[in-house]
């Protein structure tokens, strides 16, 4: 038999095949259904308002705080230094290089927890690393760092040092400070310039 | 899970140690196939050997099968893959160019290192132009640099343009290369030339 | 020495293919041959003249898109290959000769002379349409891609055209 009709005899099928077969445009999945619901029930994904104030009274360029409400909502109010990142537009290419790094601690929030785990699920599914939630959401966040309930007098030392850490935040982070009189601090203007990091993953360089 | 490299499943050093051996893979067939003799490898235009045409289409079609298959098996995630960019003008001249030195030289830049690799001086000589051109192109580079950087089309695939999947096309193409082996064939016939 | 026959061309183009698949595989790339002669010019070049070098859009070009020793390039290292699997098959073949292989009709010099300008033709286009018949037409056609069809059709179409005119050389 002649080498071409061998060849064809092998290359035409296959042609066949991969022509009928729908192409496979599935996002290779990181983690198994198992996995994930495993992670999704660790208290490790969620990140208190205490810490993410400490963070960003201290200045902290680790911390990428990212707000996963509508451009409406964000701009009525947002948390200082967040970008948005409305969950519609989460997979957006242009975002990719601020959820898929490997460099800061990503922190979603929304109003409750419920697009913020959203949020994270996706990611997480998505193999990225470092995306956690603010635990509560802004909500949580208003009533603990904002207007902190003073504790009752008969409550241990460390309610009144949290209670104190939260007024000072709340005070530094633009709250009205309750019971002081010294004039409010303006709240600094949030900026929504992100420090761009370099895509960990990068397609193969080539070329001739 | 593939392209190992891109998914850190290999070191960067490990990676060039491969490239050494891939090349190893790539020189031996050249080899085997008659591309280190630059009279072969004219033959193609002539219609006497099409030994050109037969290899680079096999090889292309090859490739390109193995790579929707591997994909579809997801060994290999083809967004990561590297694609050639497209530049139209600039595509379209320096292949003109090439063709020329193609015909004119006997050899294309891997062939040449293939036959040079055996001793044959020509290949040699065609290795010491292939400096000499890319050295003038890096040296009037602002002159045709506009040129370079023209009618940028990012980096599209064929079968996106024609609104067609990767398969269907890759079928085209490989009853395309089927048509053209038999009309290659039949030129050996007609031109019948000594083995060189 | 009796030199071995060439083995079928389509078998050899299924081994070439694999090869490429390999390449793709394992580094998410394709095959090439002119990006390791850039590489050796852009070294050469920032080693002797590194001040002309730095104004060089061609160079600055190179570099920024590279990190590192411009010769510690995937290229390279696969050129290398190149050379020790053309001569391992070379030897296997037994046909491993130093000759100036031309047509009876034309001498070796012309030969020589015609390498060279077709050398020097390929290395500058080459550079212009990003990549040779390996680096921009095997492998841009392998992954579909609409410059390695252009440069094909760009390579082999002006060759057949010339052809013609270069009949002596050759036949």
């Amino acid at each position: 038999m002649k080498p071409r009709i061998v060849l064809a005899a092998f290359i035409i099928p296959l042609g066949l095949i991969i022509a009928a077969i729908p192409q496979n445009t599935t996002v290779p999945y990181k983690l198994t259904a198992h996995q994930l619901l495993a992670e999704s029930n660790l208290r490790s994904k969620y990140v208190s308002p205490e810490q993410v104030a400490h963070m960003l009274v201290s200045k902290d360029p680790t911390l990428q705080l990212i707000d996963v409400r509508s451009q409406d909502e964000y701009d009525k109010y947002h948390l200082e230094g967040a970008v948005n990142i409305p969950i519609t537009d989460l997979l957006a290419e242009k975002y990719a290089y601020l959820i898929n790094q490997e460099v800061k601690m990503n922190v979603f929030y929304s109003n409750g927890t419920v697009v913020a785990n959203e949020a994270w699920m996706i990611t997480r599914q998505l193999g990225y690393n470092n995306n956690y939630i603010l635990e509560g959401g802004l909500n949580y966040w208003a009533e603990t760092i904002l207007n902190p309930i003073k504790p009752a007098n008969t409550s241990p030392n460390e309610e009144f040092a949290r209670y104190d850490f939260r007024k000072a935040a709340g005070t530094a982070l633009g709250a009205a400070p309750a019971e002081t009189l010294t004039a409010p601090e303006n709240s600094q203007p949030a900026t929504a310039i992100p420090i761009i990091v370099k895509p960990k993953k990068k397609k193969a360089a080539g070329g001739c | 899970m593939g392209p190992l490299i891109v998914n850190e499943i290999i070191t960067e050093n490990t990676n060039l140690l491969f490239a050494f051996l891939i090349g190893i893979g790539f020189g031996f067939v050249l080899e085997q196939s008659g591309f280190s003799s630059s009279r072969k490898l004219a033959g193609v235009f002539y219609g006497y050997d099409a030994v050109v045409l037969k290899v680079f289409f096999t090889a292309a079609i090859t490739g390109m099968l193995g790579l929707l298959f591997f994909s579809l098996f997801g060994w290999l995630d083809l967004s990561l893959v590297y694609i050639n960019p497209t530049f139209l003008s600039s595509s379209i001249l320096g292949g003109v160019i090439m063709g020329a030195g193609f015909i004119i030289g006997g050899y294309c830049p891997g062939t040449s290192f293939c036959g040079a690799s055996i001793g044959k001086i020509d290949a040699f000589v065609f290795i010491a132009g292939l400096f000499i051109g890319v050295a003038l192109f890096g040296w009037g580079f602002p002159l045709w640099e506009k040129l370079y950087l023209a009618k940028d089309l990012g980096d599209p695939k064929v079968s996106r343009l024609l609104g067609i999947s990767d398969g269907l096309f890759a079928l085209l193409l490989i009853l395309v290369a089927l048509v053209m082996f038999w009309a290659a064939e039949l030129a050996e016939k007609k031109f019948p030339r000594e083995e060189y | 020495m009796n030199a071995k026959k060439y083995i079928n061309p389509y078998l050899g183009g299924v081994l070439l293919g694999m090869v490429l698949l390999a390449a793709n595989f394992v580094s998410g790339r394709g095959l090439g041959a002119s990006g390791a002669i850039k590489s050796c010019i852009v070294s050469a070049a920032t080693t002797v003249a590194p001040a002309a070098a730095e104004n060089s859009g061609f160079i600055t070009e190179y570099t920024e898109k590279h990190d590192g020793h411009p010769m510690k390039s995937w290229l390279v290292f696969q050129m290398l290959g190149v050379i020790v699997g053309g001569f391992v098959s070379g030897v296997i073949a037994g046909r491993l000769k130093w000759k100036v292989e031309h047509s009876p009709k034309i001498t070796s010099k012309k030969r020589l002379v015609l390498a060279l300008t077709g050398g020097i033709l390929f290395g500058w286009g080459s550079q212009m349409g990003r990549g040779c018949t390996s680096g921009s037409a095997l492998s841009g056609m392998a992954v579909l891609s609409l410059g390695g069809f252009v440069s094909m059709m760009a390579i082999f179409g002006t060759a057949f055209a010339l052809a013609y005119f270069f009949r002596k050389n050759w036949i």
